[in-house]
């Protein structure tokens, strides 16, 4: 017998929101399925009560048709649902026997008996048909083996129902391959696979059914050989609202920054491309395609191994953060918190990162400081007040304002708008197109590509660490855009 | 209210410090004499200055373990250099303090550069310092006192200026280059901000190998330079002194409630602490308590210090 899980009408409310709404869904055994949504749809809402750590709010969820209550994630596992996230849970200096076996290694007269531990880890491993040595140190093992060996730790349960969060979010595409043979051997035993990812270009390869969820509501599910591209986008994004950017933004004809067939071993190659003056490119792609590994290049945060770097005409020599600062680049990383903010420095220290000249003194920084947060509109009570304390939007401009303080010609903002409210990335598209009016160019790469075509003058499409195309925003809906980036 | 509890809250130091001149002026006699106070600040003095270079150290989210060796060896080739050359002495001693400091911001130099180019940890160049330099200090010295030093040498270390210990004015002024250069220059702003984020601080462009560097470098030159005017104050090159200051120099620094995590901590904090140990230690003296208790009250300070410094640290962040 196939196992089932099913979910009959759960509900999640917050205080001030509701994050699933009614959600009724059955996902068999013997099938993989994936389980698709914006940022924010749900998804990981469901996640967490499946995975009995988070309670719902009402609705009942069904194991092969028995009502369960998840109340834990021990719960969880004795109903025989396991689940793997997406950040790695292994501990590194351990072997893999021991990280599989982790909490519960067969002990005799109260001390470990090692080859019970062996011979169990390896008939886990058999069992899934991998041939891993489980005497081996994890820390030893690439980010796909360990991944193999995360879900080697879920399997050795016996779970009937297994969950992936974003298991390939981590790998590169040459990566995945194993995994997905693994996946897809585990939902030949019968168990019921549900599949999580943002990568709209692995489903023909991994999926048999999709579901979709947006806004807190199942929107739909279908089986992946009746549907298309096309049909997917427009489940996961509904009608978009496809706003413009303002007429007066001109683009000048001076390239202010050019790469010249820019490659990086595994990540991206072949990258070429001119950004003019007063441009805003947007660079869009799935997760994975290399995008965020670009920009680091671009701002030499991460050496290129092939091609050249051109600023202004000049190529770069001994390219490197401070260079790329003094010919006038600035770079808003994608992970703000941790690489953008010293979170324990205060907000006029932070706005003043970039730019601390020879002599600095707190009562010279203040104004500068306070002019920014005028600006900017940064909403904080007291600019001496550690970073930490502000919004997301509102860590976000900080990122931004230190830049500006060196006056740039060129900003690269990875991801700015990642999980901010949609009035501070309305003032984050204001700033871009402000600068490009005074002429400062940026380039701006992002998920939500219905925001690219909003914010840019011309949009690279990359896939797989190459750029596979070039348009106009004038010339494509975001539909088109989400359908030829997950194209395989 | 609360304006009045935060200037408590950040003065704790400072109030424990003069509660406790205050108990001692009245408990311990012969604390407030002129000549007592100068003495308490002589003998602060060679640490303290080298404590100022640890804030820097710490505060950047590094480490120094070696400074007590670095003071030994310098205190040694200072004597053995002199010893060596057959110079006029005003320019042997000159030329020997010269190599000394030289040395130590070498060392301090290589130390850094291990850290950014070899991700060597700076507690691990640093534990082999302490060893290798007191080993170094032996070899230079033979195993016994060199005393090559003519007699006004003495003044480097035990001598008189305006009736203040030259010491101790080498250690104020090096209190307020160090306090300069940590609020007033865009070099000690780059300090707090990689201490915080190294990463964070090299995304924004800050050179954050150079700056490394560049404080190991600082904190070697003052160690060196404080094992000079301890070789003028025994006017002698010792292979012995100076064993242990590594941890008293880092306990002031603590105290003065600089964090170990690096990217926060104040220069005058630091010199409070400096003071409060010496103050401390001269008391306990002068109220004859033995050596053995004042070993485990300084050492349970340091614990409380750090408990008292980590508690408001967590609430400020409990909101983010």
């Amino acid at each position: 017998m196939a196992a089932s899980l099913q979910t009959i009408a759960i509900r999640k409310e917050y205080p001030g929101t509701v994050a699933l709404d009614g959600v009724s869904v059955r996902f068999d055994g013997g099938k993989v399925h994936a389980l698709l949504g914006k940022n924010g749809a749900g998804k990981s809402t469901l996640v967490k009560i499946l995975a009995g750590t988070l309670p719902p709010t009402s609705g009942a969820i069904l194991v092969n048709g028995r009502e369960v209550l998840l109340r834990s994630a021990q719960d969880a596992f004795h109903q025989g649902i396991a689940t793997v996230y997406q950040e790695l849970s292994l501990i590194p200096g351990l072997t893999i026997a021991e990280n599989i076996l982790l909490g519960r290694l067969p002990r005799k007269h109260g001390v470990i008996a090692w080859p019970e531990v062996y011979r169990r880890a390896a008939a886990v491993l058999a069992e899934m048909h991998v041939t891993l040595d489980v005497r081996q140190q994890v820390s030893e093992l690439g980010v796909a083996k360990q991944q193999i060996v995360e879900i080697a730790k879920a399997m050795s349960f016996h779970p009937a129902v297994l969950i992936l969060d974003e298991p390939t979010s981590a790998l590169a595409h040459h990566e995945t391959e194993e995994l997905f043979a693994l996946i897809r051997k585990l939902a030949g035993q019968g168990v019921a696979v549900i599949y999580i990812t943002h990568r709209l270009q692995e489903l023909p390869q991994i999926a048999d059914t999709i579901t979709v969820l947006r806004d807190g509501r199942l929107i739909g599910v279908v089986e992946m050989s009746e549907t298309t591209p096309q049909m997917i986008v427009r489940m996961i994004f509904g009608a978009i609202v496809q706003k413009q950017r303002p007429a007066d933004l001109p683009v000048g004809a001076e390239p202010v920054l050019e790469a010249r067939r820019l490659g990086q071993r595994g990540r991206f190659r072949e990258v070429n491309f001119t950004l003019r003056k007063g441009e805003v490119l947007g660079i869009a792609g799935m997760l994975g395609a290399g995008r965020t590994e670009l920009l680091r290049a671009l701002f030499a945060a991460e050496p290129f191994d092939e091609g050249e770097l051109w600023v202004e005409g000049r190529p770069v020599r001994a390219p490197g953060p401070v260079v790329m600062k003094r010919l006038g680049l600035a770079f808003t990383p994608e992970d703000r918190k941790q690489h953008g903010l010293v979170q324990m420095l205060s907000t006029r220290a932070n706005l003043c990162l970039a730019s601390l000249t020879l002599f600095t003194t707190r009562n010279r920084e203040r104004p500068v400081a306070q002019r920014l947060v005028d600006q900017l509109a940064i909403m904080v009570s007291d600019i001496e007040q550690p970073v930490a304390a502000l919004s997301g939007g509102n860590q976000q401009k900080v990122v931004i304002g230190k830049w500006l303080n060196t006056r740039p010609r060129v900003i690269l903002f990875d991801e700015p708008t990642r999980g901010i409210d949609v009035q501070a990335k309305q003032q984050i598209f204001q700033i871009m197109w402000d600068l490009s009016r005074q002429g400062v160019s940026s380039i701006f790469v992002s998920s939500e590509l219905e925001e690219l075509i909003e914010v840019c003058h011309r949009i690279l499409i990359m896939k797989r660490g190459r750029i596979i195309a070039e348009l106009r925003p004038e010339e494509t809906t975001a539909d088109e855009l989400y359908v030829r980036c997950m194209e395989t | 209210m609360s304006k009045l509890r935060e200037m408590m809250r950040r003065s704790m130091m400072e109030i424990i410090l003069l509660t406790l001149c205050a108990v001692l002026a009245f408990k311990a006699n012969g604390f407030f004499t002129t000549g007592n106070l100068l003495n308490v600040l002589r003998n602060v003095s060679m640490q303290g200055v080298i404590a100022f270079g640890m804030t820097m150290v710490i505060i950047a989210g590094e480490i120094d373990l070696s400074v007590g060796s670095a003071v030994a060896f310098a205190g040694c080739l200072t004597a053995w250099v002199t010893g060596k050359l057959a110079w006029p002495m005003p320019m042997a001693v000159a030329a020997a303090a010269a190599t000394s400091l030289a040395a130590g911001s070498g060392i301090g130099l290589l130390t850094g550069y291990l850290r950014v180019r070899f991700r060597v940890p700076t507690f691990i160049t640093t534990l082999a310092w302490l060893t290798v330099l007191r080993g170094a200090a032996e070899l230079v010295t033979n195993g016994f006192p060199l005393t090559p030093f003519p007699p006004w040498y003495n003044f480097f270390g035990g001598g008189y200026l305006a009736g203040i210990p030259f010491p101790s004015i080498v250690f104020v002024v090096v209190f307020f280059v160090i306090q300069f250069l940590m609020n007033y220059t865009a070099f000690g702003r780059a300090i707090y901000a990689i201490g915080g984020n190294a990463e964070a601080a090299r995304l924004s462009g800050i050179r954050v190998n150079f700056v490394k560097i560049a404080v190991m470098g600082i904190v070697g030159v003052l160690a060196a330079l404080s094992g000079i005017m301890q070789s003028s104050q025994i006017m002698s090159g010792n292979a012995t002194t100076a064993t242990g200051w590594e941890l008293d120099v880092i306990s002031a620094v603590i105290i003065g409630g600089t964090s170990l995590m690096g990217g926060s901590g104040r220069v005058w904090g630091t010199l409070i602490g400096v003071v409060f140990l010496g103050v401390l230690v001269n008391g306990m003296t002068l109220l004859n308590i033995s050596e053995y208790w004042q070993h485990v009250v300084r050492g349970g300070l340091i614990l409380v210090a750090v408990l008292l410094n980590m508690a408001p640290t967590e609430k400020r962040f409990s909101y983010t």
